[in-house]
Formats: structure tokens, C-alpha cells, sequence
């Protein structure tokens, strides 16, 4: 399937690969493309680097969504763009779902969640999930692009869904909060047999106060929980729904082809659809060996013979060494094509410089789109 | 000043490396350890609870929790949380009974998982606990934003436990930061978005963790400039004929070295200049070379920068 029939139709595109790869430039070349099809996009972006708004042409944008000025020629198309923020994510849909403002506000209260909620392991994903489930079912926007963070915080994200089902499993929730409800029922602890010497031992490691607020944050968090728990599951189908499409990106060395070849294997397993394989920055050159001094023709003439023969020589190793590295980067390309025969494979020439505005990120990826050549 | 911060590196007893993804840390932490082995000092070379662990595909070894002697002063590992949990709890609990009683519950296994920060005290714990068996250990941190964020945690943890073990931990492992041969060193490469993250990653460090220095900045995949005027100029008269076909290439090549140079030395200038630290450049080397050999040039590089023998300032080689 080519790329430009996905930017036109699919509803979710999930890019994942390694960092460093312009992962976060293809998710805005993507939207930026679909956009101008027509479509209203958000780019929505877990990578807490500032690449997406830097190749947008803006300064910096946080949580919130923010419009990117389009020409006339978008049409009714329209692009936004956010970063998700864990801690005001988790600010939000607390906001949103705590059951009366008092909840709220003893959540907001609670010294564990003022300094760690935000930043706990895995919260950017649980966060994650929840801004997509959130937009997604808005209706606000016809295609969400998410740019996912490198490596292996990705397939947490992919997990999430079930690992929060696994934390928010009622037996343990029970096991930790009862001694805190039976404490404000009877106003001692009343715990039995192992629980209760594996929770002197937690009080001995943490201290009686900060289980105590530990459980009280998990307490008001209890009626989060179902919500959250839905939301989540109705995440894990999204991923699955025929309009959801993950694309690999990747760039033609060792460690990315590697991470791409791992994320190839995990998403088949999964049987999530890999829409394209996109290969970033590849070194264009031809197999041939020039002949420099002829090529310079007049030029060479021209040089001061003491310096020319030089500059003859360097410009043939540079040729030489572009040369090298296209065959190299061929190589690992070709690997990656073996790992998943079936899945088209798209290179993105490099091009010097970086990208920082939105002609600039067109022309980085026009070859993508380019209707008349088929990606196979 | 390149040697000053090549030496500061060496120096350094526990060094803690991270730099933005794609930068080549793991490449660069395998080097730094090699060399110092190679100097006779004892080294181990740590990867933090790693689920693929990166060193296998430079040692031809998978790390585990326990050292494992790659060759003479060399020990590479992975620190599992779980297991320096295990550790842990062994160390604050003496009877044996009890400590399995606490790292076999299933309940006490997930209250943990779910307890914000704790895998990232325990694994930082064996860091500090397994440094004194060694001369030098070498942390292949995880990415920039995300290797703050967990020794951070030293910080949090002391805000929230007024006394018992966890408050032992936190105070010992900002003592560990505040020692003058602890640092943090950050690996960047000649790209202007992670230049500019590195140095948001060094001042949010300086800000965030008191007394932990970073001492110098690796700047990986360096192009020294080696174009004379005369090959700029020629290269610059060539581009704006845009020529097409194989002197088009030819051209396109030259242009590819000449901005890998300019990009290198303009890298080096933003660095040194907003983080007020030496930056030790390192090669870009043939990618081509199989992981084991790469590590070996590097180690060769670094070196070199020791002794004062690179120098990307200047002119000509």
C-alpha cells in the first residue's frame, strides 16, 4: 500500500524505531501530507525532544494543541500539533474524573502525587494512552499521527494497556489498602499471618508514614481505576481496528536496523499491521567511479597546478567514501527487506541540514509520496 | 584544554555516560572502559536493567547481574532491578528466611513495580554497591532526559523519607554525586537538535543534582577540518553550477565533507561556549567495522585525545 493512500485514509499512524532517526520529522511529514489532502491531523508527539516543533517552524509548543498556519492550497485541511505533557495529562483526567472537587483536590494535595505522580515508571505511557483514547474519540480530527518515544519505552506503550490492568489488579489493591481502611474503621491495623509480617517489613523499608500516604493516594485513586482501566482496553482495540497502520522508521546502520528489525518481529507477533518500513537518511550515490579531472573539465585547467592535482585527489576520495557508505547503508537495507519481504520499504534520501520549517519538511519527503513511483 | 577534558574523563572513578539516542553512548561507554582496562586499571562496565542488552553485540557476551570477566581489568553487567532488589533487601534484612519471605511475594513484587521510582533506587543502589570492588565503573546510562530523570531520584527520595533505609540510600547516593571523581559525561554527535539538547541536558543536570559535575562533553562523529580555501572556494563555484549526473555527485560529495566539517566545528563552538566545559572530539569512523572493532578505534581516539594529539581546532593534519 503506498504511503500517500495511507495519509489518506487511515485513522491512526504509529510511528515507531530507535532515536536519532528523524522519526518525529517522517510523523510530521505525514501529517503535514495528509492535511493538505484535506484531512483534519493531529500530530501528536510522546518524544519530550523539541524536534516536532522545530521542524513545524515553531519555537515550542506544550499539551495543548496547537493550530500550524497551512496555505490556501490545504483547503479544508488542517494540521495540529501537541506534546504530551505526563503531569498535566494526569492533571487533566483527574480533573475530569475524580468524583467530586474534594477528590480532586486531596489528590492534587497528596505529597506523593506532587512529587512523583508525573514521573512514575511507565506513567508516560499510562498518559499516553489516555490523551489518544481522549482525541481519538473526539471526532475532532480525521487522522492522529503518534510519534512514540525510542526503543523500548515504545513497546511499554504498546504494553500499557495490559500493564495497567496488571497494577490496577483488585487482589492487590485490596491487600494494600485494607489494613488502611480497617485502620479508619477500628483505628488500629489488623492484618494476619504473612501479609502481616511482610507489612511490617514494608514499614520498616519505607517508613509507617509514607505507606500510609501511599495508601491514601491509591485510595483516592481507586475510582480512577475502572475508568482507566476501560480506556485503556478500548486503546489495546484501537490498535487493532482496520484503520490503524504502524509504520517502522529506521535510518541504514547497525543499531537502527537492529531496533527496526525488533520492532518488525514484535509487531507481527502482536499482529499489528506495519504499513510501511521507511528508511531515513540514506546516502545516495551511484555505483560508478568517476573520472575527477575530466569531470572538472575547464575547471581543472583553470586550478593553480601546484594545488590542483590535490584537490583532485580529495574530491575523488570523498566520491569514493560516499560511495563505500551507499553500499554499506545498501546492505543493511537489504537486510531489513529480508526480515519482512511483504511489507513495502521507502528511502528518504539525507539532505544536509535540518529541517525547520514546512516546505523544508515537504521537499525532505517528496520522494515519499511521489505518486508515480510505487514504493515496491 | 581537549587533553584537560580527555584526563578529566579518565579520572573519573564512577562515570555516569548518557547522551540523546542515536549518539552512540553504548559504543562510546564500551571504549572509555576499554581504554582504562587497557591502562591496568580494574573496570566494570554496567548496562541498567537492560531487557536487550546492547554490550552482547559488542562483546559477543549477553551482561548479566552478576560481573563477567570479558578479559584482563575488563567485567561487563547488567543490572537487573530485580535482582538488586533481591541484593538489597538482603542487605537492610539479615535473616535469609525473611528476605525470601518479602522478594517471593507475588504482593510485595507488585507493590514495588507500582511504587513510583523504586526499581530506579534499587539498580542506582548496586551501582554504588559494586563500585568498590572496581578501580573504575563505566554506566551506559539510558537517553539524556530519561538518565536525569532517574538519578533524580536520589533527590525525590530524600524530600519524602525522613529517616529508615530508603533515606540511608537517598543520602548515600547524593554523597556518591557529590564526589569529585563521581560525573556525569554526555555524548553528543555534530547535529544541531541534539547539540542543543545536550546542553539542555547538562544545565537541567547542574539544576537538578546538586554537586554532580559534568566535567566534559564527548562530541562523537567529528569530521576535523581538513579542506584548504582553495577547495572550498572550487566547491563553492562548482555547487552553484549544479551540475547533474556523476559530476553533480562528485560535487555532492565534496559538499557532504565540507558540511560534516562545518557542522563539527560549529558543534564544538556551541558546546564549549553554553556549557563552559572542553568537548573531546572523537572520529567519525567507517561504519562498516564490526561493533568490536569500532570500540578499539575509539578507545585508540580517546587516547590519543589524552596525550593532546587530536586537535579539530586548527587547520590542516
Amino acid at each position: 500500500m503506498r504511503l500517500d493512500e495511507l495519509v489518506r485514509t487511515s485513522r491512526l499512524l504509529v510511528c515507531v524505531g530507535s532515536g536519532g532517526v528523524g522519526k518525529t520529522t517522517t510523523a510530521a511529514a505525514l501529517g503535514l501530507r495528509a492535511a493538505l489532502a484535506g484531512r483534519r491531523v493531529l500530530v501528536l508527539t510522546i518524544d519530550p525532544a523539541r524536534r516536532l516543533a522545530n521542524s513545524l517552524g515553531l519555537e515550542s509548543f506544550g499539551n495543548q494543541e496547537v493550530r500550524i498556519p497551512l496555505g490556501p492550497e490545504a483547503g479544508t485541511g488542517e494540521l495540529w500539533a501537541a506534546m504530551l505533557d505526563a503531569p498535566s495529562t494526569l492533571r487533566d483526567v483527574i480533573g475530569r474524573v475524580a468524583k467530586d472537587a474534594a477528590t480532586r483536590d486531596a489528590i492534587y494535595a497528596n505529597r506523593i502525587f506532587q512529587n512523583i505522580a508525573g514521573s512514575f515508571s511507565g506513567s508516560q505511557e499510562y498518559m499516553a494512552t489516555e490523551r489518544l483514547h481522549d482525541v481519538y474519540t473526539s471526532g475532532r480530527f480525521d487522522l492522529i499521527v503518534l510519534d512514540t518515544p525510542p526503543v523500548k519505552n515504545a513497546l511499554d506503550f504498546l504494553e500499557s494497556p495490559g500493564r495497567l490492568s496488571r497494577f490496577l489488579d483488585r487482589q492487590i489493591m485490596k491487600w494494600f489498602l485494607t489494613p488502611y481502611e480497617e485502620e479508619k474503621v477500628f483505628g488500629k491495623r489488623l492484618v494476619l499471618g504473612t501479609s502481616a509480617v511482610v507489612y511490617r517489613l514494608l514499614s520498616h523499608i519505607f517508613g509507617k508514614e509514607f505507606l500510609d500516604e501511599l495508601a491514601a493516594f491509591f485510595s483516592l485513586f481507586r475510582d480512577l481505576y475502572d475508568g482507566m482501566r476501560e480506556r485503556h482496553e478500548a486503546v489495546g482495540r484501537i490498535f487493532g481496528d482496520r484503520g490503524t497502520t504502524f509504520l517502522v522508521v529506521c535510518a541504514p546502520n547497525e543499531p537502527s536496523v537492529d531496533v527496526a528489525t525488533f520492532f518488525v518481529d514484535e509487531l507481527q507477533a502482536r499482529r499489528l499491521p506495519i504499513g510501511v518500513i521507511i528508511v531515513n537518511q540514506v546516502h545516495q550515490c551511484s555505483r560508478e567511479v568517476p573520472d575527477v579531472e575530466a569531470l572538472l573539465g575547464a575547471r581543472a585547467a583553470a586550478l593553480d597546478p601546484a594545488t590542483a592535482p590535490m584537490i583532485v585527489a580529495r574530491l575523488g576520495a570523498a566520491h569514493r567514501r560516499l560511495r563505500e557508505l551507499g553500499a554499506l547503508e545498501a546492505g543493511w537495507i537489504a537486510r531489513l527487506r529480508a526480515v519482512a519481504p511483504r511489507v513495502p520499504l521507502a528511502e528518504v534520501p539525507r539532505k544536509p541540514g535540518e529541517v525547520h520549517d514546512l516546505a523544508g519538511l515537504l521537499d525532505l519527503h517528496k520522494d515519499l509520496f511521489a505518486e508515480s513511483r510505487p514504493l515496491l | 584544554m581537549e587533553a584537560r577534558g580527555a584526563a578529566a574523563l579518565l579520572a573519573t572513578r564512577v562515570l555516569f555516560l548518557s547522551g540523546k539516542g542515536g549518539t552512540g553512548k553504548t559504543t562510546v561507554a564500551a571504549a572509555v572502559a576499554t581504554l582504562l582496562a587497557a591502562q591496568g586499571r580494574n573496570v566494570l562496565l554496567l548496562e541498567l536493567d537492560n531487557q536487550r542488552p546492547s554490550l552482547t553485540g559488542i562483546f559477543g557476551v549477553k551482561p548479566v547481574y552478576q560481573p563477567l570477566t570479558i578479559r584482563q581489568g575488563l567485567s561487563i553487567a547488567n543490572v537487573e532491578w530485580t535482582a538488586a532488589l533481591d541484593d538489597w533487601i538482603a542487605d537492610i534484612v539479615s535473616l535469609p528466611r525473611v528476605v525470601r519471605l518479602i522478594t517471593h511475594n507475588r504482593m510485595v513484587a507488585l507493590f514495588l513495580e507500582a511504587t513510583p521510582g523504586a526499581r530506579d533506587l534499587m539498580v542506582l543502589m548496586r551501582v554504588l554497591r559494586v563500585a568498590d570492588r572496581y578501580d573504575h565503573v563505566v554506566v551506559d546510562m539510558p537517553a539524556s532526559g530519561n538518565a536525569a530523570a532517574m538519578l533524580s531520584v536520589a533527590v525525590t527520595a530524600r524530600r519524602l523519607f525522613d529517616a529508615g533505609p530508603i533515606r540511608r540510600c537517598a543520602e548515600e547516593l547524593l554523597a556518591l554525586y557529590r564526589r569529585p571523581d563521581t560525573a556525569l559525561v554526555l555524548v553528543a554527535i555534530p547535529e544541531e537538535m541534539v547539540v542543543t539538547e545536550t546542553i539542555e541536558t547538562a544545565r537541567k543536570a547542574a539544576a537538578e543534582l546538586p554537586g554532580l559535575e559534568v566535567p566534559v562533553v564527548l562530541l562523537n562523529r567529528s569530521t576535523p577540518p581538513t579542506l584548504v580555501p582553495a577547495e572550498i572556494a572550487l566547491l563553492d563555484a562548482l555547487s552553484a553550477e549544479a551540475p547533474d549526473g556523476l559530476a553533480g555527485e562528485v560535487v555532492g560529495a565534496g559538499r557532504w565533507e565540507r558540511e560534516l566539517e562545518l557542522a563539527t566545528a560549529a558543534s564544538l563552538a556551541r558546546l564549549r561556549e553554553q556549557l563552559g566545559v572542553p568537548v573531546v572530539a572523537l572520529p567519525v569512523l567507517a561504519r562498516g567495522e564490526g561493533a568490536a572493532r569500532v570500540v578499539a578505534q575509539l578507545a585508540a581516539a580517546l587516547a590519543r585525545a589524552t596525550k593532546g594529539k587530536v586537535n579539530l581546532q586548527g587547520g590542516k593534519l
